[in-house]
């Protein structure tokens, strides 16, 4: 019976070429205008790292003194200072947790061979790939003794080790950074994130850095912050030694807990640290206030989404109310006008719910093609985004999720707006026609 | 004569037609006039004046590794070099540059920290005496940086003494009063106001407060620094090509990186918001699009249902004009309906958009101003229909029946 409706539906979309091709368009405009922003959206606040995402907590403490306030509603600041970071680092709590800071060197070999050039890298502790996922080619990671020595190694990403070897093992080698050198221990497969979750500070949607060291080597180098520094009270930071004293926070830490019991473990312990920093005089607050916020909630509190978007998806699907109220005032034209055909069918034994269904299948059909265009058109609108803004490259793109969407809601959509008029249609009374035919 | 009545009658016989567009109509200009003031208000921001003759002006980064010569003095002789070069107004090295979204800010006082007084945030740069002539700003009051007055140093034991600060920044300050010659506070650090330039804009435009910008002769180079040139007008591409060559020449372990005129920088830094607004642009203007088709389709529609109607009306002596009129008044009465009720979700929804994001309240001169619009294009989209409407023969009504 399906397939006889969708003839139907076939012959009587050629039997009204221009208006079922306008119901097509409003739809595909209506699908194409949603989806391009829709898209952006969802890759926007897709969730980088599923598998554990409710895992992952991001840390935060109310370091700042009772009274002082902080731009986030909640006045939590958003990174670390050095020395709770360092504290964290050695909780009693069993469980894979670090941090980390990004900075940056000239990438050379002391040869002339190649110009050297700029390389974004992340000081981290060595659970940092083994929590975020980070897959490894050749080597591997730093062990903690490497870590608490400083030890002059580096993991680089595949792109800098295609660039500095061709793409080669080069586990064992070593490259310059600024004026030291470090031996090559590892070399990580291309692993780039929808989200730069771990790190949002500097924009949401940058790449993953190309080389990766050891924390320690921050405080035995004296490494520069190329994310940000933020103060609360004044503070004379001249030398190093000051900034790793000192009240600023420029640390982002992550733990990772895999459960209920870990967590409330971590939580006490986090109580316990901070009142037993209060003997050194600082917490200097009446209530302790510490956060642990998963991957999903610290990239709603970061706002990654941002707010241009959210009013672009909602202003798109009132232009899709509008294409639908388009489409019902033309799918009622059209039903309309074939009312003595019903006439007949309705006289020759067809049941209401039959010609009700037959008429919901040719919506629905229009519904598909509407979609499949819509998709074309959708295709274009995230093109014109890439164009215009590159930095969306990676965002402005549909998976999927969007591709299967995309034909559901526009089927939906036809659905809910053809119900009125198929359900007018076949109230036809099969007399009036018959008579005057 | 507008034959009102009977055009309503005839009216409530095809409600949902009518209904369907009045909704749309409704919505059309509820969207239009949000998305028009969201718009304008990126437009604003993207054309805002800088203070800067960003056409002229680029940055680069220049980032040291070797450690046998003093940076410091290696950036006197890189500053004199491009100096040097044809068609360059001014270099300097700057802590930071505008409009690039990343700085240093800071809180200027009246008294001294830790006491407590009227604390200003604001963007600074350590710079010489030749950032006021390399940004091209303009010195309205006082006077610039004497060669003296600049602190050239590898340690913290000097600071500076002095500031030159933008107008918005005085104003902050001392509102009310003239603050040129008066001292503020950058920490514990004294600095007395010897310039005031009218209008520079820090690095963050975004800000609540872009226009607070001081200088502070403070040069204190590091393995990382950024240097700004402004050249000629039209000369920047031809000095940009040479900048990297010419700087190695100088020293080669460094690398010379970001190099990018300041329109190009403060572009990628508001490129987001030039996305959006394009995007509301190509909406609503599909959306109006689709809106006159819509009313396109439907007038068409209502004709040909009553092309006997109209017929006989045209066979009992009714003029063309009329004929149209019938139509247009038709149309406008649904029109002011779906305006008046687009009014009301307008305003709902801009209320809505500035609880929940950091929108203004919608000025109603948007929302009149779309409706005027939505009522003329509904009526060019009828009158097309209705002038064929009118060509109906008058002999219809008698071959038919």
């Amino acid at each position: 019976m399906l397939l006889h409706y969708l003839d139907l539906s076939w012959r009587s979309f050629k039997r009204t070429p221009l208006v079922s091709f306008l119901m097509v368009l409003a739809i595909a405009i209506g699908i194409g205008i949603t989806m391009t922003s829709l898209s952006v959206y969802h890759m926007m606040s897709a969730d980088p790292i599923p598998e554990k995402s409710s895992q992952l907590y991001n840390v935060q403490l109310q370091t700042m003194d009772e009274g002082r306030t902080w731009w986030k509603y909640d006045n939590m600041p958003l990174q670390l200072t050095y020395q709770d970071a360092v504290n964290l680092l050695n909780a009693p709590v069993e469980t894979n947790k670090v941090a980390m800071v990004r900075s940056g060197f000239s990438v050379h070999l002391n040869s002339d061979t190649l110009k050297p050039f700029i390389g974004g890298a992340r000081l981290t502790t060595p659970d940092f790939f083994n929590m975020f996922n980070v897959p490894f080619i050749y080597g591997g990671v730093w062990t903690q003794q490497q870590e608490q020595t400083a030890a002059p190694v580096v993991v680089l990403s595949e792109k800098i080790n295609d660039k500095l070897f061709a793409g080669e093992n080069s586990v064992g080698k070593m490259i310059y950074l600024d004026d030291l050198s470090y031996e090559v221990i590892g070399v990580i497969a291309d692993w780039q994130l929808t989200t730069k979750y771990y790190d949002l500070n500097n924009g949401a949607f940058n790449d993953t850095e190309e080389l990766f060291m050891p924390f320690s080597l921050l405080e035995a180098n004296e490494f520069n912050n190329w994310g940000n520094t933020n103060g609360w009270k004044h503070e004379v930071t001249h030398t190093f030694k000051d900034k790793l004293q000192s009240e600023r926070f420029w640390i982002q830490f992550w733990v990772q807990l895999p459960d209920e019991k870990v967590k409330n473990k971590y939580q006490d312990y986090l109580l316990a640290y901070m009142q037993d920093q209060q003997k050194n005089g600082r917490f200097n607050r009446k209530e302790l206030q510490y956060t642990l916020r998963d991957v999903k909630q610290w990239m709603a509190y970061n706002d990654v989404v941002s707010e241009d978007n959210k009013i672009l998806v909602a202003l798109s699907f009132m232009f899709l109310a509008v294409c639908l109220a388009n489409i019902l005032g033309l799918l009622l034209a059209k039903f309309l006008r074939r009312a003595p055909e019903v006439g007949v069918r309705r006289a020759l034994g067809a049941s209401k719910r039959q010609i009700f269904l037959q008429h919901l299948v040719e919506v629905a059909m229009l519904g598909c093609f509407g979609g499949l265009l819509g998709i074309v058109l959708a295709q274009i609108g995230l093109l014109g985004v890439r164009q215009s803004y590159d930095y969306y490259s990676s965002l402005a793109t549909m998976d999927l999720t969007m591709l299967i969407s995309a034909p559901l809601i526009a089927i939906t959509t036809c659905i809910l707006a053809g119900l009125y008029p198929a359900w007018l249609v076949c109230r036809t009374n099969p007399a009036i026609y018959l008579k005057s035919q | 004569m507008l034959e009102i009545k009977p055009i309503f009658h005839a009216l409530c016989r095809s409600k949902v037609g009518a209904m369907l567009l009045l909704i749309q109509i409704a919505i059309t200009t509820a969207i239009v006039s949000n998305a028009a003031f969201i718009i304008q208000d990126k437009i604003s921001f993207l054309s805002q004046e800088t203070g800067y003759p960003e056409q002229d002006i680029f940055l680069f980064n220049v980032m040291t590794f070797g450690k046998d010569v003093n940076v410091t003095q290696q950036f006197e002789l890189d500053e004199a070099m491009i100096r040097q070069l044809p068609g360059v107004v001014g270099a300097a090295m700057s802590s930071s540059a505008p409009l690039t979204g990343s700085g240093s800010a800071s809180d200027f006082s009246l008294k001294p920290a830790p006491q407590e007084s009227l604390s200003v945030r604001t963007g600074y740069f350590f710079i010489d005496e030749h950032g006021v002539n390399t940004y091209g700003v303009k010195l309205i009051a006082g006077r610039n940086f004497t060669e003296e007055e600049v602190v050239v140093t590898d340690n913290f034991e000097k600071q500076a003494n002095v500031t030159i600060v933008s107008q918005a920044l005085l104003t902050e300050l001392f509102p009310g009063e003239n603050g040129l010659g008066k001292t503020v506070y950058f920490g514990d650090i004294p600095l007395k106001i010897v310039g005031v330039v009218e209008k520079m804009m820090g690095p963050w435009l975004k800000d609540s407060r872009p226009d607070n910008l001081a200088f502070i002769p403070f040069i204190n180079a590091t393995s990382s620094a950024n240097f700004v040139v402004r050249t000629e007008p039209g000369q920047r591409a031809s000095v940009i090509k040479q900048i990297e060559e010419a700087m190695l020449n100088n020293y080669n372990k460094r690398v010379i990186s970001r190099i990018r005129g300041l329109d190009e920088s403060k572009a990628e830094y508001v490129a987001q918001d030039k996305l959006m607004m394009r995007m509301l642009i190509v909406l609503i203007t599909i959306l109006v699009l689709v809106t006159a088709l819509g009313i396109f389709g439907l007038t068409l529609f209502n004709i040909s249902k009553r092309t006997k109607q109209i017929g006989t009306r045209r066979a009992l002596g009714a003029r063309k004009s009329a004929i149209i009129n019938y139509f247009l008044v038709e149309n406008a009465m649904i029109c002011c309906v779906g305006l008046v009720l687009g009014v009301i979700v307008a305003l709902l929804l801009g209320q809505i958009l500035m609880q929940y994001f950091s929108i203004a309240a919608l000025p109603p001169s948007y929302i009149i101003i779309t409706a005027m619009g939505v009522f003329c294009m509904s009526l060019l989209a009828v009158f097309g229909p209705a002038k064929r409407a009118a060509n109906i023969s008058p002999s219809i009504a008698t071959r038919t029946i």
